[in-house]
């Protein structure tokens, strides 16, 4: 399947950028992608290999759909999204972690009330939830989810959380690890048997690398 | 009330060429299914919930679609036609000697997640050879599945080729708790290479785990069976699979087929031989099947089986498109004349003739020129004009 071309989806933002730098490390030349113009389509002048840019979730809708035989995703937007595709390799980077945490001093779990939570992440707290056999209710919050404790609306939170400060800062402590986050190699099903020398070679050259990084 | 004028999420009108693709899709696979000896069942739209809980068939409970009954009973839309064939083939076939081979073409329904630009109606064919075990009912069943998708004018294709039983024979060969076998063959199906090593770290001393590690990336043609082997040393499976291979192969069959162990999906449901095919243009398997010999049992009458299902729909999305034909001409026909009209559009190719509805020529002129139609052919008292837009 020689002289075919693969495409790649990466998540804009900073895994864009760590993206890069590994295929840097790989040896493609990104200078597209880096001085992407007007262009929304960026081809690897030294590698068969182009790239889109675009959100996380687009990033698992156009490898689920096979548009892009390749992504570059957050396990965050795997956890919350499912769908199906094959994850193959953890690249190491955009390193996080979802962390329930409730209001400094607050006994989370000495209580029989339903607990509310915000999230974001509605998918990854109710699977978290279900995993321990807890009834709790789901509020869904679209920007700052530390406000929610705060005015009183939810009894704890479902986040990411790197460093946390932010939480630090608004007098919430982490008191769980729910899931640990790091960018993933996604590949569509049925391109991985179709195109699995180009993709192949692909994965091996992203593995090396991370071999050499370790 | 606008919503009353759109259809709901999943389901889509099918207009023109869509019909015509996935007609001749249908077409190409019930021939070939009738040629091989099979014959038709139709089974109902709905049926109970249970019988799907019965079959042993991991199906999510919220992707099948509800109903309740009158009576307060669950009913499911048919969410697949293996179970429902299998009820028929342990009761209603059961005076008939076996094997029985069966086909059907019929729409399952599933209820997927919103949004994603999945459908819910999904158009399927497929056989069911019943009450044939071994090694000539799989040979039949994976060239019937090479052939089935060669009928269907798709030009790049693979039939990938696994087994229940190698995933099974390496799990019980090492010593670990069931949900840590549950949880490694999700990250094999799943094809998940860095989490299934750090699952399997813990047991590397043992003699299966290196083969497990392996098993995600055992695909692609026969190498995968050599590499197998050398991990796994002498399996019954591999034996087995290498023959059916070079039967396959000796038959011309070669070029198509493929490899991947790391089939594990349904891995309760599927007892043999597994299979799908992919096709350049979509973007999962377009055909999935495999030897499930636990299933009819499970409803009375002890039957190995083996089938296949083709997604009608996925395979005619990678067809070449088909363009409807252009209208050349309408026939005005005047009393008495209906029977000339009719044999007139009837020696026509199918769509390049209408018959006019109207009353006056003029009309029939206007509404010509309007469809783009290049002729206008008049029979009146006892006379055929031809006249030219």
């Amino acid at each position: 399947m020689s002289g075919e071309r693969l495409r790649i989806a990466l998540t804009k933002g900073r895994l864009q950028d760590q993206s890069v730098e590994l295929f840097q490390a790989m040896g493609l030349d990104c200078t597209p992608i880096q001085n992407p113009g007007r262009r929304l389509i960026h081809s690897v002048p030294n590698y068969p290999l182009d790239a889109v840019l675009a959100k996380a979730p687009d990033v698992i809708t156009y490898v689920e759909h096979g548009v892009c035989s390749l992504g570059i995703v957050g396990k965050d937007t795997i956890l919350e999204q499912g769908r199906s595709f094959y994850e193959v390799l953890d690249l190491g980077f955009g390193k996080c972690r979802f962390a329930l945490a409730v209001k400094e001093g607050a006994d989370f779990y000495g209580t029989y009330k339903t607990r509310r939570i915000a999230t974001k992440y509605p998918n990854v707290a109710r699977t978290f939830f279900e995993g321990k056999g807890m009834d709790v209710s789901i509020i869904k919050i679209e920007g700052s989810v530390e406000l929610a404790p705060i005015l009183d609306l939810a009894d704890a939170i479902v986040d990411i959380v790197e460093t946390g400060a932010t939480l630090k800062a608004n007098g919430l402590t982490p008191i769980e690890d729910v899931a640990q986050v790091s960018a993933r190699l996604i590949v569509n099903i049925a391109g991985m048997k179709l195109h699995k020398e180009a993709i192949d070679d692909f994965i091996s050259r992203c593995e090396r690398e991370l071999e050499r990084r370790s | 009330m606008a919503y009353t004028i759109n259809t709901p999420e999943g389901t889509r009108d099918r207009l023109f060429a869509e019909c015509r693709e996935r007609r001749q899709v249908q077409s190409a696979l019930t021939g070939l299914f009738q040629r091989r000896g099979y014959a038709e069942v139709s089974t109902p739209e709905v049926e109970f919930y249970d019988l799907f809980l019965r079959s042993g068939n991991p199906m999510p409970q919220e992707s099948m679609l509800k109903i309740i009954d009158r009576s307060g009973k669950i009913m499911v839309m048919r969410p697949d036609c293996t179970t429902p064939i299998a009820r028929v083939a342990a009761t209603k076939l059961k005076a008939l000697p076996l094997p029985q081979r069966l086909y059907y073409d019929q729409t399952v329904f599933r209820s997927g997640q919103a949004h994603t630009g999945g459908s819910s109606e999904i158009a399927q064919c497929g056989v069911e050879l019943l009450g044939a075990a071994g090694r000539k009912a799989d040979l039949e069943m994976v060239a019937l599945a090479v052939d089935a998708l060669r009928a269907c004018g798709v030009e790049r294709f693979h039939i990938e080729l696994g087994h229940a039983g190698f995933f099974r024979d390496l799990a019980g060969r090492v010593d670990m708790p069931s949900q840590v076998i549950e949880r490694m063959r999700a990250l094999i199906e799943g094809k998940n290479f860095a989490a299934l090593n750090d699952l399997l770290e813990p047991y590397a001393g043992q003699g299966a785990c290196k083969a497990l590690r392996r098993l995600s990336r055992l695909f692609g043609g026969a190498e995968v069976l050599d590499e197998a082997e050398a991990l796994a040393g002498g399996s019954a499976v591999l034996v087995y699979l290498r023959q059916l291979y070079g039967e396959l192969c000796r038959a011309g069959y070669g070029e198509h087929l493929r490899f991947d162990l790391g089939m594990v999906h349904q891995i309760d449901y599927y007892t043999g031989v597994v299979f799908r095919g992919y096709v350049e243009g979509a973007g999962d398997a377009v055909l999935s099947g495999g030897r499930y010999d636990k299933l009819v049992e499970a409803f009375g009458r002890p039957a190995p089986a083996t089938g296949f299902a083709v997604d009608v729909d996925a395979v005619a999305g990678c067809l070449p498109g088909w363009e409807p034909p252009q209208l050349e001409g309408l026939v005005h026909f005047g009393p008495g004349a209906l029977a000339q009209a009719l044999a007139a559009v009837d020696g026509q190719a199918p769509g390049t003739w209408e018959l006019s509805p109207c009353d006056t020529l003029e009309e029939t002129l206007a509404l010509a020129r309007e469809k783009g139609a290049r002729e206008v052919l008049m029979l009146e008292d006892g006379t055929e004009r031809r006249e030219a837009l």
